[in-house]
């Protein structure tokens, strides 16, 4: 009697196993590549109405960021400015410069506000407090990174719950003097001064890793 | 102290607190239903997605999701800054504005948070004198009708009959001409100033003023200006009264401003310190004679039932006793009171509280020993109080004063202030005076709804030339028929001023632009006089610079304070004028007849939810039960167990109310809501009611009756404000058998001009309808323990320790089982215990020994010491059961509001919820009130079994629950022994608001639960036009959830809102939670981080200088009393005490360390962070309803053969009989 299957078949189930496992182990590395902040998130950089160039007002001409986001150590929201905080000075620097249209248009007229895009969103259910976090040493570039170099702003970090947590076990290398807050370049290992100090202690920081510090 | 009788009359061992009386009967059907946990129903998803279906659809789902993908892009946000920055305004910071919202003739001050321009939360102003920031519910409530999308959105006018929206400025051109004597205005009561003066501007045109409110308070002065001689009116200062004697007055529950006197009394009745002091000599004490059971009476130490009608007899039994007790003789008048009084005893058989003790005695005995009572206290030189309701006509007023009198409370309990009467026409007068062809404008109320049934209310909208209506709602019964309609301004849209109750002038003061356009009262009533200045705001002003003089500091000073300090009435001393009160109680006093099984007395009340009826609308306060009835939703028939029995007849009552068998027929707990069984069915926990038709006269009506222990026999009690049938939430009308949605009765169909409040001569008929009411009484029943502890206050002194003698959690039951100390808190160390610790003497960070084992041991520190350690401590004598907290809750945390149905299913969301037992007597109970919300158990049983980690515990001690984490199991609400968990069974807070074709049907928010079923996965409903949930979705997700149209076209000219009123009234620092998740009491967790944020904020680098780690500690803890909870905040009793429990100096730590610290269920060793005060009573020994131990007490000693209080020998050396 001849066999109902073929020799190959003995292979089957092993090739079977083995295919299942490939796919599974490449539709795994995906999600795990694709599906995350890291992939979805960085490198983020829409189009603006005003081609803003964080670099030039930072880098070039050495504003503060707590110029225009003023409310960034009283509030959980850092904002974007007002149309009027851009005229203090373009009303006499580039007056009438086409770029600066909208923020022109929005001076005048109240109702038409420049419609910026949103980058930095912060993940659905969880709560995030800007005035805590620069009043107690951590740095804007942590979390959007150098900022100050950039001609259009992009996302920079991933922020992701591990983003956060990975501070919040360990901060004390990510902190720094107040006064060196809006200080983008500043590189605390270069700093003699503060190298070793520790804030944690110094400062007596508590940080969360409760889900209430977040959630709520 | 003597061995007490029985005096509960129970025939067997029932539960110790009942809160039913299918509770109390205790059946085995109850005992099925309290041991399942949750009412079957509970659990039951009646989604008719079935599996095929689900099949079906998720294949589609995925089909569309592919074709998705290459659309799959990351939404696109935008920020849309300012022009111009706003002075002072950061982005995302809260501000917070004193206002007031008016009420009828006083004001509630506040301070309302504001989010980016929107109100989200209102807070009583601590600021004002005497204030402790308490509010009412209403007030807590008033901020959703802000919201409320079926607000009047639009200038109309009237054309063949149909109002159309017409643009405003053809609207003001309508009000010229009007400020003459053919022009009749109907307005709600006031107590603004501004309004007065335009008003005296008009009166001097010509034009006639008329003031109309269904529940009116203005007796009160009334009777005081005739007593006084001189227009004045009383202030009552509760919290200086040693005794309260309320003649029908529910002043803690529904009279005028009743959270100031919640605050006054609670004031009077705290133990601060129960240490130091003896509570039977600081608490005051209350006795209470009323027809219904009112908040009030509830929270009575002694009470006396009597119908209504009749407490004027009552009251003049309390005179005569204390005219011949003074060996007063007055003139002869003690005779006449005698006669009125006639004999009461005979009257009124069953209307004492103890039944056995030779009752038709008993009310000769309790107002005998009641006035002895407060005699002796003002022999002693303390002050009392005695009070009469709105209710109650003149005369009662007058007797109540003259007893004041007698007593020497005047000028000192009861204050005079002089008070100008507006001298407002009524209603009554309206329709005599007003003229065919003259012109009509009502401003406010709703007449056509709550007009006594009487007045021919459309016989004078017929006759009016000009009918110009200034109203909320433009779909109410009074706008419906109008010629003219202006939207009214909601109060937090509104510039005007008010005197609170103190005549204290306060700003209303706008939070926000009129979100709909819409006018004032104030401007209305510029308008039509002509006058050039129209603009509310400059009114106000000018009216606030007569008094205050002008100036814009003192301008800025009151807006921002809310009140302008010294501004309250001139306080008048006048002597009691006998002589007029008498020949005033002469002239007008009537004597009830007593009511019958024939002739049924019917009490109107004031509804603790929807008031009058202006509330209507207001889901918050619909869904907040009733205090006493639990009931949601509804009003019903209330009528007392002996009512109840005449009414059915002996057999069946023997049936239905005694749960007996009866020969031949099963007792099959599924078959008890057949028509005629009083209601509960077991099965479901549901309660099916049966509709009775009240008669009285040629006028009736129909309603659910519901049984409710404590009422006056042969009394109807009736809550008022139902049925108005306006709004889409609480505006259902039809019949009662056709209806799911709630929205009750209407009661102001047999209401008279004669009988405003009581109303004699009444019959119940029963009707072969059923009504379901939705009652959360039987829901989350903690059965069998002693969840609420209380105590006499004279037994306290030698019964300090007495709370830690109940269940199995008794120190004496621990000992043996508990090595050493611990279990319990530290201060709770016996001394010989202290003794074997004594190494000990530091304070853990826990107040709970050993908790997961501490750092000396082993084991993972959970407690941190180095961070502050949250608790709570309710304080149950001070609790009267407003509910103010309840709704606070509602509005701070984004609850949703579930409806009717799914209340009566058990899946009401509150997460504190006031519990309410009954004990004792089941016709004259002792009640006791207990909020309940999470108790932040340090071992706590829901933590243990969530398989995702989603309830966990944080290292401030807070029981914390991650939305984002919960998958649904509902485990954890199974295995919360104190059942304070919600869980979302459905996507409430995307109820579809639109409806089949755009139309907004009254009440048909909340009448249909299958537009709940909106998940992906539904096959479409109403709300959708039959399309896929999915398919709709896709199309546009907000659809069917915004007001107004569907499409967002406009018809006819329609305003067509762009926003979701709903969702701007959510608060932005707590998550919206949806469907399928759990939620519960958080200690408004977002209040303690923005505290903590604040603090570490402030504190910056500058505790880098400090040297010792404690003192850096400390400078970045939150110092005590800043952290509010909003349940605290609300609370106008100050019951509830929030705060760090390791720090020694906080007030919460001094309460957890009084002897009447308690936890609820504490044998569990479950370790609750709120733990409770036990309550005080505080009886009189002499009065005839005495009881020497509280009920529940009585009943825990029957039920588990202990001696609580009852033999001091047995206490006296701390031991208990073994069990």
């Amino acid at each position: 009697m001849s066999d109902v299957f073929p020799r190959w078949t003995n292979r089957l189930p092993s090739q079977i196993i083995f295919g299942l496992l490939l796919i599974g182990g490449v539709v795994t590395a995906g999600v795990t590549y694709y599906f995350t902040p890291k992939y979805t998130r960085v490198g983020y950089q829409p189009t603006q109405p005003v081609p803003f160039s964080h670099s030039i007002h930072v880098n070039q001409l050495g504003l503060d960021c707590r110029y225009c986001h003023d409310g960034v150590e009283k509030s959980w929201y850092s904002n974007v400015p007002a149309a009027d905080t851009c005229i203090n000075c373009h009303s006499g620097v580039l007056p009438n410069d086409p770029k600066l249209k909208p923020v022109r248009e929005s001076y005048k007229n109240p109702d038409k506000a420049i419609e910026w895009v949103q980058i930095h969103k912060l993940p659905d259910y969880a709560f995030f407090n800007h005035a805590v976090h620069v009043n107690r040493g951590v740095s804007c570039v942590e979390c959007h990174g150098r900022v100050d170099l950039m001609e259009e702003v992009s996302h920079a970090k991933h922020f992701s719950m591990t983003f956060c947590l990975d501070c919040h076990r360990d901060p004390n290398d990510r902190l720094r003097p107040l006064d060196k807050i809006t200080d983008l370049a500043y590189d605390r290992s270069k700093d003699d001064a503060n190298r070793d100090r520790n804030f944690v202690k110094e400062w007596h920081i508590k940080t969360s890793e409760n889900c209430s510090a977040c959630h709520r | 102290m003597n061995n007490p009788k029985d005096s509960t009359n129970m025939q067997n061992d029932g539960p110790r607190h009942w809160r039913s009386l299918e509770h109390k009967a205790d059946t085995p059907e109850f005992r099925a239903f309290v041991e399942k946990e949750f009412p079957s129903g509970v659990d039951l998803i009646d989604d008719p997605v079935s599996r095929r279906n689900f099949m079906k659809i998720m294949s589609a789902s995925f089909a569309l999701a592919g074709l998705g993908v290459t659309g799959c892009r990351r939404p696109e946000h935008k920020i849309l800054p300012f022009s111009k920055m706003p002075e002072n305004y950061v982005h995302g910071a809260p501000q917070h504005f004193a206002t007031s919202m008016p009420t009828r003739q006083s004001a509630v001050p506040l301070v309302v948070k504001s989010y980016d321009g929107r109100p989200i939360k209102i807070e009583g102003n601590p600021e004002l004198p005497g204030s402790n920031g308490g509010t009412d519910q209403y007030a807590q409530a008033s901020i959703l009708s802000l919201y409320d999308p079926d607000r009047g959105l639009n200038f109309k006018i009237a054309e063949n009959g149909k109002l159309n929206v017409i643009a405003k400025a053809k609207v003001l051109e309508q009000l010229k001409g009007l400020a003459n004597s053919k022009t009749h205005v109907l307005m709600e009561q006031s107590s603004s100033p501004s309004r007065a003066a335009l008003v005296a501007g008009l009166k001097a045109k010509g034009v006639r003023f008329y003031e109309y409110e269904p529940i009116d308070f203005s007796v009160h002065a009334e009777a005081a200006s005739i007593a006084f001689g001189s227009s004045v009116k009383p202030v009552y200062k509760f919290d200086k009264a040693k005794a309260i004697l309320s003649l029908d007055c529910d002043f803690l529950g529904t009279e005028e401003a009743a959270f100031e006197n919640i605050r006054g009394f609670s004031a009077g009745r705290r133990v601060k310190d129960d240490h130091t002091e003896n509570p039977s000599e600081v608490m005051n004490r209350l006795y209470v004679v009323e027809g219904l059971l009112s908040l009030t009476g509830t929270n009575s130490d002694h009470r006396l039932r009597i119908p209504t009608g009749s407490v004027s007899r009552v009251a003049a039994l309390f005179l005569k006793e204390a005219l011949e007790l003074s060996n007063t003789d007055a003139g002869g008048f003690i005779d006449e009171l005698k006669e009125f009084i006639g004999n009461l005893n005979e009257d009124f058989p069953n209307s004492h509280a103890v039944e056995g003790e030779g009752s038709s005695a008993n009310i000769g005995k309790w107002v005998k020993e009641c006035v002895a009572d407060l005699a002796r206290l003002a022999d002693q030189g303390k002050k009392t109080l005695v009070l009469a309701g709105y209710r109650q006509p003149k005369e009662v007023h007058l007797v109540a004063m003259a007893l004041n009198s007698l007593l020497g409370n005047v000028g000192e309990t009861l204050v005079l202030q002089s008070f100008n009467d507006a001298g407002n026409g009524s209603i009554k007068d309206l329709a005599a005076n007003f003229e065919k062809g003259e012109n009509l404008i009502v401003l406010g109320g709703d007449p056509a709804y709550n007009a006594p049934a009487d007045i021919d209310w459309n016989g004078i909208v017929e006759r009016a030339g000009k009918f110009v209506r200034h109203g909320f709602y433009n779909v109410d019964q009074t706008s419906q028929k109008s010629d003219v309609y202006i939207p009214a301004t909601h109060y937090l849209e509104s510039w005007g001023d008010a005197l609170t109750s103190d005549g204290t002038l306060v700003p209303v003061q706008p939070l926000i632009a009129p979100l709909f356009g819409g006018l004032t009262e104030l401007e209305v009533l510029a308008r039509i006089s002509g006058s050039e200045e129209v603009d509310p705001y400059k009114i106000t002003r000018a009216t606030f610079e007569g008094i205050a003089g002008k100036g814009d500091s003192k301008w800025d000073k009151f807006l921002h304070d809310g009140f302008l300090a010294g501004s309250e009435a001139k306080i008048v001393s006048a002597e009691f004028d006998g002589e007029a009160a008498a020949t005033e109680w002469r002239e007008n006093i009537q004597k009830f007849i007593p009511p019958s099984k024939k002739n049924l007395e019917v009490t109107f009340f004031r509804d603790h939810c929807v008031d009058d009826g202006r509330w209507g609308n207001n889901g918050w306060l619909l869904e907040t039960p009733n205090p006493v009835t639990r009931i949601t939703w509804d009003n019903v028939l209330l009528v007392s167990l002996n009512t109840a029995r005449d009414l059915l007849g002996e057999s069946e009552s023997k049936k239905l109310l005694d749960f007996e068998k009866v020969d031949g027929e099963d007792f099959d707990p599924k078959t008890m809501d057949l028509p005629g069984r009083f209601g509960f069915h077991s099965d479901s926990g549901r309660f099916h009611q049966k509709v009775f038709k009240l008669k009285i006269g040629d006028r009736e009506i129909e309603g659910p009756i519901w049984l409710l222990p404590g009422m006056a026999d042969n009394v109807v009690g009736i809550a008022l404000g139902y049925g108005r049938g306006v709004g889409r939430v609480g505006g259902a009308t039809g019949p009662l058998s056709e209806r799911t949605g709630g929205g009750g009765f209407d009661a102001y169909k047999v209401r008279t001009t004669k009988a405003q409040h009581v109303a004699s001569g009444a019959e119940l008929l029963p009707t072969n309808a059923k009504y379901e009411v939705a009652c959360t009484q039987e829901q989350g029943v903690m059965d069998g323990r002693p969840v609420v502890r209380e105590c006499n206050a004279d037994d306290f002194d030698g019964h300090k320790d007495f709370v830690k003698h109940f269940d199995l959690d008794s120190v004496h039951h621990t000992t043996h089982l508990v090595k050493g100390d611990d279990r319990g808190y530290p201060w709770e160390k016996d001394e010989e215990l202290k003794r074997i610790n004594s190494s000990d003497e530091d304070l853990p960070a826990s107040p709970y020994r050993n908790n997961f084992g501490d750092d000396k041991v082993n084991g993972p520190k959970l407690m941190d010491v180095q961070r502050q350690q949250w608790g709570m401590v309710i304080d149950l004598t001070t609790c009267v059961g407003c509910n103010a907290c309840v709704v606070a809750c509602q509005s701070e945390n984004n609850i949703p509001i579930v409806g009717k149905h799914q209340v009566a299913l058990g899946r009401e969301m509150s997460w504190m919820s006031i519990h309410r037992y009954f004990s004792g007597d089941e016709h004259n109970p002792q009640v006791t009130y207990q909020g309940v919300s999470c108790q932040h158990c340090e071992d706590a049983p829901c933590e243990t079994v969530c398989p995702v980690n989603a309830t966990v515990h944080d290292q401030e001690g807070l029981n914390l629950m991650a939305y984002n984490r919960c998958v649904g199991t509902r485990y954890c609400s199974n295995n919360c022994p104190y059942k304070v968990r919600r869980f979302n069974y459905y996507d409430y807070n995307r109820r579809p608001m639109g409806s089949e074709g755009g139309e907004i049907k009254p009440g048909q928010f909340f009448n249909d639960d299958n537009s709940l079923n909106n998940s992906p996965l539904h096959p479409g409903n109403k709300s959708s036009n039959g399309e896929w949930e999915l398919i709709r979705w896709y199309k546009d997700p907000s659809r069917g959830s915004v007001p107004g149209l569907d499409d967002g076209k406009k018809e006819g000219g329609e305003f067509d809102p762009e926003w979701d009123l709903i969702k701007l009234s959510k608060n932005p620092d707590v998550t919206v939670r949806m469907r399928g998740v759990m939620e519960k009491c958080t200690y408004c967790v977002q209040r303690i981080q923005r505290a903590k944020i604040e603090q570490k904020s402030k504190v910056r680098d500058s505790v880098e200088k400090l040297d010792d780690p404690e003192a850096k500690i400390a400078a970045l803890d939150v110092p005590d009393g800043t952290i509010i909870p909003a349940c605290q905040q609300a609370c106008p009793a100050d019951g509830v005490s929030f705060g760090d429990i390791s720090d020694p100096t906080s007030e919460v730590y001094r309460l957890k360390r009084q002897n009447r610290n308690y936890s609820v269920l504490g044998y569990l060793d479950t370790r609750p962070r709120t733990t409770y005060l036990a309550k005080l009573r505080n009886p009189n020994a002499s009065m005839p309803d005495y009881f020497d131990i509280p009920n529940t007490v009585t009943e825990y000693n029957k039920k588990n053969h202990a001696h609580i209080f009852e033999s001091k020998e047995s206490n006296a050396d701390g031991k208990e009989p073994n069990h």
